[in-house]
């Protein structure tokens, strides 16, 4: 930042001129955001997408290699500029990091200038197409000649190129549908998450079982007097001494319905629900009753038993699986269950677990299935593993080769 | 629970401040210097111990809810401040690193955890585990970077010459950038498996890329030679937007969809 007495634009440019290139880019952004009334960047599908960005990515370098000693070309892949750049990247993330995303109403000045939409908005499309030139350029003047030294620079900024880039121009071939299923039956049909428009998809998915698994209840214990509460884990013979009262879990049915006289019958998991025997022994009195959860709405009901309320609270959903049967046009047919974290391909798709009917609980008969096809995924992963590997590389060449002064 | 949270955390306190003066005292009484430092690991191994045992308690990695990570930082920090005294000689860091541990046991203490020992699906991952331990060790280097730079901040206000300092506050930083890298990405491999794609923008993912634009902003200026005095103030503030990013995304008015509102208190 020593170049204070430099004349403004006198070449070489620093810190000055990247301040205010950059300034102007965030500028003309949001003027453009603006006037296009808050509708986002044209978005290209592939293979538009992919051509352009190789075609920038080539023009990047070359112009790099060829232009080495062009006072502007160096400008451009300089790190004053790219300082600045990375500062105003941050600030449209911190505009996204603080304002909520996708939910201005449209009309709002928010909207307008695209606040609530950042990271589509000109603004950042424009401040990254910048970055990524001076990310290229730089990289360029290290790429060629090629020097075994600079490997781990050429990996990391070489792959966050690719990530960044490949994010950004494929993010328009991201297809994400859900498909909700009932038990027993098929569908081929997505909606996309926003609006909900149906999209016919290249293969059928057949649910045969949807089923979940709780964590073990808790038996909340209330004091009317004082509003105060507590609990202890629903398990059979589990105490707790509470305010003078001994409460002990005397029964516990993980699942059983009731029936028509008012006793409890066990039940399968996908039909019934838990129910505890609690006993509250207070000053040598003591005083006994099942509890349990039976309306639709799946809320706790209290039981007073002593002077306290005792409700069961249900446990936390602790797995949930869809077993389907998934079939394209050709007869390929692939049987798997889906379950959180873990997703199944299927001809270039990748399914997920994403939800079910939460009122219903472990009774849902419906199963939100997410479907996933992204075709730029590899080439971003590609990007990820070259940062990876230069992160490898710095523990490998060891701290003391990277120079502090 | 062979001990409770209580007896842990204020025992190690009180080894760390008794190891704590020790050091202090051996400036002038060599032999102080030696037990000063047991007294110090023993506190931080009384931490380390608790973690396993409520590791142990749990049926899980304590690694879910912020007071959870809260005890491996009040682990780890003083650990990063002995190794630099053993790497580098250099001796003050120690007791900033076990201030920054006490106060993140004395906001544990405060705020007591509700026990909660059940892990919703979307965290039952082979990443969890990875992404959270890298993040912690790089949080942990640059809570410890930050520190250092502070001390340089205050050296440099009265004249001091201290390169020394300045070159250990690079390295951590250095390293913490590192894992923050590793951190980044698994969380993207993971987001992939877990929630179907790697990258959404969620406030989350927004304050994590933040922080790790502020160090790679960090080591570009002075990799450009920018006057590294000047950078002491940028890397003592920088640790700011990881707090935020650790537990101030919670009160921000764009985490009312995130994925990653789960850690409360």
């Amino acid at each position: 930042m020593a170049d204070v007495s430099r004349p403004w634009f006198k070449e070489p440019w620093k810190f000055k001129e990247s301040i205010v290139v950059s300034a102007a880019t965030v500028l003309a952004g949001f003027i453009i955001q603006f006037a296009a009334g808050g509708h986002g960047i044209p978005q290209p599908h592939l293979p538009v997408n992919a051509i352009a960005l190789a075609v920038f990515a080539a023009a990047v370098i070359g112009t790099g290699i060829a232009l080495k000693s062009n006072p502007l070309v160096k400008w451009l892949g300089s790190i004053p500029l790219g300082l600045c750049l990375i500062l105003a990247v941050a600030i449209l993330s911190l505009i996204g990091g603080v304002v909520p995303q996708d939910t201005a109403p449209a009309g709002s000045l928010a909207a307008g200038f695209g606040f609530n939409r950042i990271f589509s908005s000109w603004p950042f499309a424009l401040t990254v197409l910048f970055f990524l030139l001076n990310l290229g350029l730089g990289l360029s003047w290290k790429l060629v000649p090629f020097k075994m030294q600079n490997l781990q620079f050429i990996l990391f900024h070489a792959g966050f190129w690719i990530a960044l880039g490949c994010g950004i121009f494929g993010s328009t071939d991201l297809q994400r549908l859900v498909v909700p299923i009932d038990e027993g039956k098929a569908s081929n049909v997505g909606l996309t998450m926003e609006s909900e428009e149906p999209h016919q998809l290249p293969f059928s998915i057949f649910l045969h079982d949807f089923s979940l698994e709780e964590y073990t209840p808790n038996v909340l214990l209330f004091d009317p007097a004082t509003e105060e509460q507590t609990n202890f884990e629903a398990r059979k013979g589990a105490t707790a001494t509470w305010k003078g009262n001994n409460a002990e879990l005397v029964d516990f049915l993980p699942s059983a319905l009731p029936t028509e006289d008012g006793s409890l019958k066990p039940a399968d998991p996908s039909a019934g629900v838990p129910f505890a025997k609690v006993r509250i022994t207070s000053d040598g009195h003591s005083e006994e009753s099942w509890v349990g959860i039976t309306n639709p709405a799946r809320k706790p009901e209290p039981v007073k038993i002593g002077r306290l309320f005792v409700l069961l609270w249900p446990g936390n959903p602790k797995s949930f699986r869809s077993a389907v049967t998934v079939q394209d046009d050709k007869g390929h047919t692939v049987m798997a269950n889906l379950e959180v974290n873990k997703p199944v391909d299927f001809n270039g798709w990748k399914l997920y677990q994403m939800g079910y009917d939460e009122k219903a609980g472990r009774q849902s008969k419906l199963s939100l299935i997410e479907v996933i096809h992204d075709p730029w995924l590899p080439a971003v992963y590609t990007g990820f593993f070259m940062i990876m590997a230069a992160n490898v590389l710095f523990f490998w060449n060891g701290i003391k080769r990277s120079k502090v002064s | 629970m062979a001990i409770d949270f209580n007896t842990a955390a204020i025992a190690a306190m009180a080894l760390w401040a008794a190891g704590a003066i020790l050091g202090i005292f051996s400036v002038k009484n060599a032999g102080l210097k030696l037990p000063g430092i047991i007294l110090s690991l023993v506190g931080s191994a009384i931490i380390a111990g608790y973690i396993a045992l409520y590791w142990n308690f749990l049926g899980r990695p304590p690694l879910r809810t912020l007071g959870e990570t809260r005890l491996w930082y009040a682990a780890l920090i003083p650990i990063v401040g002995f190794i630099v005294e053993f790497r580098w000689k250099i001796g003050w860091l120690k007791y900033y690193c076990m201030s920054l541990a006490s106060f993140f046991l004395i906001i544990n203490l405060i705020h007591p955890e509700v026990f909660d020992k059940t892990l919703m699906p979307a965290l039952q991952s082979p990443w969890f585990v990875p992404h959270v331990v890298v993040y912690l060790v790089g949080y942990v280097f640059l809570a410890a970077a930050s520190t250092a730079a502070s001390h340089n901040v205050y050296l440099e206000l009265r004249s001091k010459n201290n390169d020394a300092g300045v070159t250990v506050a690079h390295y951590l930083s250095m390293l913490g950038f590192v894992f923050l890298t590793f951190g980044l990405i698994f969380g993207a491999l993971w987001a992939k498996e877990a929630w179907g794609h790697y990258w959404t923008w969620d406030p989350k993912e927004t304050w994590a890329f933040l922080s790790w634009l502020a160090y790679l902003a960090y080591l570009h200026a002075n990799s450009y030679k920018i006057d590294r005095s000047k950078l002491q103030w940028y890397l003592a503030l920088s640790f700011i937007v990881l707090l935020v990013c650790w537990f101030g995304v919670n009160y921000l008015p764009s985490s009312q969809n995130s994925v990653h509102t789960y850690t409360k208190g």
